[in-house]
């Protein structure tokens, strides 16, 4: 972990129109920083702000107001044209696997297909070879390359997913809930596999999740949210032995329950 | 009469494919004691639902049961599986009643929460008519902690949220008052937080109508906070039953070590998480020897000829595992 930002926000507000005049806040004035090779994890409930957060910084949606700042440049007041070189440098795992992979198209082109969009490689060859490699480092069989995603089971396929999201190399990539949808022991192996991607890739993520025993194991930093706000935000060793605010108490008391 | 509630003998499920069937449960054993909670935990495709199903009679019409299926009644003992789906359609409701996981597809959208709920009395003929019905309704509403029942009870189900849809759920299957809940992962779509209250509310339910209960799940943290005996399920087979405590102090088969150490800690950072080697295998395949014994740590060969049976290591703790006999540790 450095000291370089690699992605912050600065005040971001988002609102969604529910019907007539009225508003309702997601994420209000929100402030972040992400460093270089971090792993920074978004907790919260269901409602509470942190997908539409995650969608902010990656653009996918534009902000009301505030800045996204990637590697020095506010992203947030770019348009589409200027946007798009980054989008390659941002890429995301979802929840659910299966929604997630085309299934009329073959593991090969799946994960082929970001770098067929950005024109990374020469020749076919070379594509080839990237896809392999990718799949090696996903801890999959070539004999993968020609099935289609519904020979998989779940944490293969995330697996899929995950070759997809670190195809081109990408400095940040987002987590949104991408374990929460699997049985325990194969979730402890998707954990133990981004775990070992960040290592070896130097990839900075963002890893979205409600489970606070799973963030416990995966994360640098631990970003608490509610009601769209951001209400604590600290390292992950002390915000487990020491929770500043109510509601990081209340999240923890109701899982220690046991 | 004992005071077991319901029995599981021997009970095998298995599904058409093709022409020729699959078993996807392969000869279980379980037994619910009256006002105690059980839980039924596993992988996907281990045959959890399926078990919990055909005690209900919801399997599609592809599966075959076999084995029994013992209802000790007030009474008398009823196989359920020898009943008419006339008769069984009487006990559901009355009798047994379940949960399913999703809460959003299992309501129907086009009603209103308080009618659905009432809907069942008046199916069982249980009230006179449909103000008593409503009565009760709103009474039980805010038993299960939904604020202002009698506005609530106009409302439909899109205007509540993944927790207050699961307690009307749990409303509904609790209106006849049964003697058995069957919850299938009852917590699944829901919030760590929303998830303790409702596993709360279930418990105090179980306690206050003094019911028995079946829990399917996957979740290790559900199962410590709610139940009071457990069932671990591997491809169809029971690979160790315990009490909660029990298991947790002191697990033995090598499949609940490995669902237990792969679970993320807290206030334990270890580099990296201990997983289960290999994956679920595809369901309905049929091994001649231990089920688990491709993806077992230990290297017992006699594992692979030959199926373990259950050994008694306490009054409560039972495990079916060639590994554990070996070391001795029968008491």
């Amino acid at each position: 972990m450095s000291d370089e930002l690699i992605i912050s926000a600065k005040n971001v507000t988002k609102s969604f129109s529910i019907g007539g005049n009225k508003h309702h806040i997601a994420v209000n004035d929100v402030s972040l920083d992400m460093y270089k090779g971090e792993t920074l994890a978004l907790v919260g409930e269901s409602g509470c702000g942190k997908s539409t957060l995650a969608k902010l910084l990656m653009r996918l949606i534009k902000a009301d107001s505030g800045e996204i700042i990637f590697d020095g440049i506010d992203i947030s007041s770019l348009s589409e044209k200027y946007v798009r070189p980054y989008r390659k440098r941002m890429q995301m795992v979802f929840q659910d696997p299966a929604s997630s992979l085309d299934p009329r198209m073959k593991v090969r082109d799946i994960i082929a297909e970001p770098l067929k969009v950005w024109k990374v490689c020469d020749s076919k060859e070379e594509m080839d070879d990237r896809v392999r490699e990718l799949l090696e480092l996903v801890d999959l069989k070539e004999s993968a390359l020609d099935r289609y995603p519904h020979q998989f089971s779940g944490g293969q396929k995330q697996r899929i997913g995950i070759a997809r999201a670190i195809a081109l190399n990408p400095d940040l990539i987002v987590c949104d809930e991408s374990v929460s949808a699997l049985d325990v022991s194969v979730q402890a192996q998707i954990l133990n596999l981004l775990k070992r991607l960040k290592k070896e890739l130097g990839l900075s993520c963002l890893f979205i999740s409600h489970d606070l025993s799973v963030v416990n194991f995966i994360a640098d930093r631990v970003c608490v949210m509610h009601d769209g706000r951001i209400c604590e935000m600290a390292a992950k060793e002390s915000i487990y032995s020491d929770p500043k605010s109510e509601y990081t108490k209340y999240l923890l008391d109701a899982i220690s329950a046991s | 009469m004992s005071d077991i509630l319901l029995e599981l003998k021997d009970l095998k499920v298995s599904v058409r494919k093709d022409k020729s069937y699959l078993p996807i449960v392969k000869g279980v054993d379980i037994a619910v004691p009256k006002g105690e909670i059980v839980g039924l935990v596993g992988e996907s495709g281990c045959g959890k639902s399926m078990s919990a199903k055909s005690i209900m009679g919801l399997l599609p019409s592809s599966a075959r049961v076999e084995g029994s299926i013992f209802w000790h009644g007030k009474d008398e003992t009823t196989d359920l599986t020898g009943l008419k789906e006339k008769e069984l359609r009487k006990m559901c409701g009355p009798e047994i009643s379940m949960i399913f996981q999703e809460p959003m597809t299992s309501l129907n959208p086009m009603m209103r929460i308080g009618d659905q709920v009432a809907e069942v009395l008046l199916v069982h003929k249980l009230v006179k008519n449909r103000n008593e019905a409503r009565e009760k309704v709103i009474c039980l509403l805010s038993e299960v902690g939904i604020s202002e029942p009698e506005l609530r009870y106009r409302s439909y189900p899109h205007e509540f949220s993944g927790g207050m849809r699961q307690r009307v759920m749990i409303a509904m299957a609790m209106i006849c008052e049964p003697k058995l809940l069957i919850a299938d992962e009852p917590t699944t779509a829901l919030d760590v937080t929303i998830e303790a209250q409702i596993l709360k509310l279930i418990r105090q339910m179980c306690t206050s109508h003094n019911m028995s209960a079946i829990i399917i799940t996957h979740n290790m943290r559900v199962v410590s906070q709610l139940c009071d005996s457990v069932y671990v399920m591997y491809m169809g087979r029971i690979m160790e039953r315990s009490s909660v405590r029990e298991l947790f102090e002191n697990p033995l088969h090598p499949y609940t070590k490995g669902l237990l150490s792969s679970i993320p800690k807290i206030g334990d950072n270890p580099e990296y998480l201990s997983t289960i080697p290999g994956n679920i295998p595809e369901a309905g395949k049929e091994a001649v020897g231990c089920e688990f014994c491709l993806r077992c740590s230990d290297d017992e060969r006699k594992c692979f000829f030959e199926r373990p049976g259950e050994t008694k290591i306490s009054e409560d703790h039972f495990v079916s595992c060639f590994c554990v006999e070996r070391e001795g540790r029968i008491s």
